[in-house]
């Protein structure tokens, strides 16, 4: 459903992502972990069309900044971007009619209930917390039913209520067929949901198992995680 | 102590090496620094247009701009508490084992900085001053002192009145009152003397450069510290001079001395100041805080891209005073107005074209921070499936809606104040409204152009002048034109061709590369 080939991004001088190759499938969830300034969020925005970058990338087949790719996927932002003066149920009827969705009104109420929203739906978007901001921005990505979604850090900011719906969110999406990569670096948060693992450090993708291929090796993602993010260290312990 | 002044230290250098490391941030600051250099020249430089401007009116025109200033600034401090600290200062210098006094200190000398802006900014009108006033040799140096003296005095008022009044509802609710009430005043005074004198600039004269005016504590104070540009140094200025000097010495010897827990107080006003330069930064002040209306009946039209052209109406609907008018529609139709007021009476039938160059020039300005900015900053525009076209094509209608009701409003009520045929009127709609679509086009433009210069100050800039150059032919073939025919028609249709031209092909243009683009968001 998503496939990355030796994506490389320079900013400046800066080497954000450096011949970045994966791919997530349909009805698989990929998680991209890496220590701050990995180059996750700039992977994700290259997907999304938001920044010119170097290599191949395709959704649904497409090339990802054609029109048919833009309907296939969903992209919620590591900050929310909201406008300041419209209503949360004016955000998701912008996306609905930018996207020509049909019949959406019911999916977002839906929507906006399971996130304890539905009393918020006339605040406009300056009135909102940090943490309803998020959960706007959610809903406006997955009020348009993609075939691959992308969350860049969904977790921060909301409450433990919101967290277990958005998981739950994540298996339902995952059970559709949708294709599901989400960025974090809190490795918790989504132990239990994961099928492929994509390590970035420095630019670099340092380790892409799937959840079968790392169960194998017999390592916690924890103690792979330091290892190839931190060679060093583990070296000067060992 | 020293800490403090480590930091202050600090920050300068690595400012500087900032600069040096990034040639071209260096050079565009070599630029403003020239383009400073060649203002103060040039505002030294004789000039041989008539001067003529009533040296009065300036004196009122002075006390007027203060009057709006620090009635704004100290309103607002009644609320938030004006302050020069930001949010790294609270977070890393209030929390340390410094002295508050000390810290006070350090943001005392951070806003002396600051004031290096107001005066760049002060500077840009010392040209169009001199052209309309006969200066004084001393003229600029004691405008800029002016400018120091409120930019020092007005955060310092701010904080004394903060603590003062943040102690009691009552307060905060009495000052406010005195505040409207003194407003509604002058707003009065000024109306009755326009109906007695049936005279704009009499009037001015008659409120703004009244003696009480002139000694009114502070404003009148710092008023006539400028006011003196175009005269002799009088009295006034001199007790306008010593009287800011005791106050912003007092004041802050007053802060200084009291047993100071001010952090509460500041902290307030900080996180608004924060989020002011955050909008600052990206580019958008000119939409930052405005009031959102509530109970606005329009719904969202159209699928598509045609649903960015709704939901841009629906987001002017809300946050506009009345339709399409908002707050950069009032100032740039009464600023332009006011500007034809002030100018001499030898420009005649010329007054429409005056116009026009004034509010185009304002409108240059606040388009570089305006809505299409914020839009930018959004991934939306870039993740709706639609053709690039069709994108920018809707996410700029609503613009250039808005810009034609403006140019409508501001030159039919200056076709009647100046007496303009109905042709001219219409030919500077067309050209107000080609002219914004220029600017709006240019900015796209630049984004892809100049995309990779991070400063957007230096972006903002970069956009001026282009905007500027852009011009230069429309203008050079109208004042061709003119020469030739002596018809401001003629002059005025000729430039807003030529922006109209420019604006279709820069269109064209920016439409492919919308794809192109890179969003900050
Ligand atoms: N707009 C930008 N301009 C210049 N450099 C940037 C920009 N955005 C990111 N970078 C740099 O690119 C690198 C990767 O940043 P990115 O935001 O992708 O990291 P990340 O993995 O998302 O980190 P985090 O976990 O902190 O969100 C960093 O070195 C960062 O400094
Ligand atoms: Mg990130």
């Amino acid at each position: 459903m998503l496939k990355v080939k030796n994506l490389s991004k320079k900013y400046e001088k800066v080497l954000a992502v450096n011949k970045a190759s994966f791919e997530v499938n349909a009805g698989e969830i990929g998680v991209l972990l890496g220590p701050n300034g990995a180059g996750k969020s700039t992977t994700i925005k290259s997907i999304a069309g938001l920044l010119r970058f170097e290599g191949k990338i395709e959704i649904a087949g497409k090339e990802n900044k054609s029109i048919e790719a833009k309907k296939a996927f969903g992209y919620i932002p590591e900050t929310p971007a909201l406008y300041e003066s419209l209503t949360v149920w004016e955000h998701l009827e912008f996306v609905a009619r930018a996207y020509g969705l049909k019949d959406w009104e019911d999916q977002a109420n839906a929507l906006l209930t399971r996130f304890d929203m539905d009393d918020k739906k006339k605040k406009v978007g300056k009135e909102l917390s940090k943490g309803m901001q998020q959960k706007v921005s959610i809903c406006c990505g997955l009020i348009t039913d993609p075939k691959m979604i992308m969350f860049d850090e969904p977790m921060i900011g909301l409450d433990p209520k919101a967290i277990k719906e958005l998981k739950e969110i994540f298996v339902e999406l995952k059970n559709r067929g949708c294709a599901v990569l989400i960025s974090t670096h809190i490795i918790d948060s989504i132990d239990e949901v994961w099928d492929k693992v994509l390590i970035m450090n420095k630019g670099e993708i340092v380790y892409n198992r799937t959840r079968d291929e790392m169960t194998a090796s017999g390592e916690s993602l924890e103690k792979i995680f330091f290892s190839v993010t931190e060679p060093e260290k583990e070296e000067e312990s060992a | 102590m020293s800490s403090v002044f480590y930091l202050l230290r600090k920050s300068l250098k690595n400012l500087i090496k900032g600069a040096a490391k990034k040639p071209l941030v260096l050079i565009g600051y070599i630029f403003i620094l020239v383009f400073i250099v060649f203002i103060i020249v040039a505002s030294f430089m004789p000039s041989g247009m008539v001067r003529n401007g009533n040296p009065q009116l300036f004196k009122s025109i002075m006390i007027l701009v203060f009057t709006v200033l620090y009635y704004t600034s100290l309103k607002l401090g009644i609320d938030k508490g004006s302050t020069f600290f930001r949010m790294s200062d609270v977070n890393l210098l209030f929390t340390a084992p410094i002295k508050p006094n000390h810290v006070l200190l350090y943001g005392f000398i951070k806003q002396i900085g600051g004031t290096f802006f107001m005066m760049f900014l002060a500077m840009c009108q010392i040209p169009n001053l001199r052209n309309n006033f006969k200066m004084e040799a001393h003229g600029v140096g004691v405008i800029l002192l002016a400018v120091v003296a409120y930019t020092l005095a007005y955060p310092l008022l701010g904080m004394v009145i903060y603590s003062w009044s943040s102690k009691e509802k009552s307060r905060k609710k009495l000052l406010k009152r005195i505040f409207d009430i003194g407003a509604v005043v002058v707003a009065l005074l000024f109306l009755l003397s326009v109906v007695q004198t049936r005279d704009f600039v009499s009037a001015m004269d008659r409120v703004f450069n009244h003696p009480v005016a002139r000694y009114f504590p502070v404003i009148g104070w710092t008023g006539s510290i400028g006011a003196a540009a175009v005269g002799p140094l009088t009295t006034e200025f001199y007790v306008g001079a010593i009287g800011m000097l005791l106050l912003i010495l007092g004041s802050a010897i007053t802060l200084y001395r009291a047993n100071l827990d001010f952090y509460e107080d500041v902290l307030e006003g900080v996180e608004f100041v924060e989020a002011a330069y955050k909008a600052k930064r990206e580019g958008r002040n000119m939409t930052f805080n405005l009031k959102v209306k509530e109970n606005v009946k329009q719904g969202l039209k159209g699928e598509g891209a045609r649903a960015i052209f709704s939901k841009n109406l629906l987001e002017l609907r809300k946050t506009s005073l009345f339709l399409f008018l908002d707050r950069m529609s009032l100032i740039t139709i009464i600023a332009s107005l006011v500007f034809r007021f002030v100018m001499p009476d030898e420009i005649g039938e010329m007054g429409l074209f005056v116009v026009l160059c004034f509010s185009v020039y304002l409108l240059m300005l606040f388009q570089i921070q305006g809505r299409l900015v914020n839009e930018m900053e959004k991934p939306y525009i870039f993740l709706i499936p639609a053709s690039p076209f069709q994108k920018l094509f809707y996410v700029t209608l609503s613009e250039h809606l808005k810009n034609l009701a403006d140019g409508c409003v501001l030159f039919i009520s200056a076709g009647i104040l100046f007496k303009g045929d109905v042709a001219t009127v219409l030919a500077c709609i067309f050209s107000y409204t080609s002219f914004g679509a220029v600017f709006v086009y240019n900015d796209v433009l630049n984004r892809r152009l100049f995309g990779w210069v991070h400063s957007k100050n230096m972006l903002v800039f970069i956009k001026i002048i282009a905007s500027l150059l852009l011009l230069v032919p429309g203008i050079v073939a109208g004042v061709f034109v003119y020469a030739m025919t002596e018809l401001q028609l003629l002059l005025i249709l000729t430039m807003g061709g030529w922006s109209f031209i420019l604006a279709l092909t820069f269109f064209m243009f920016s439409a492919g590369i919308l794809n192109n683009l890179e969003s900050a968001g």
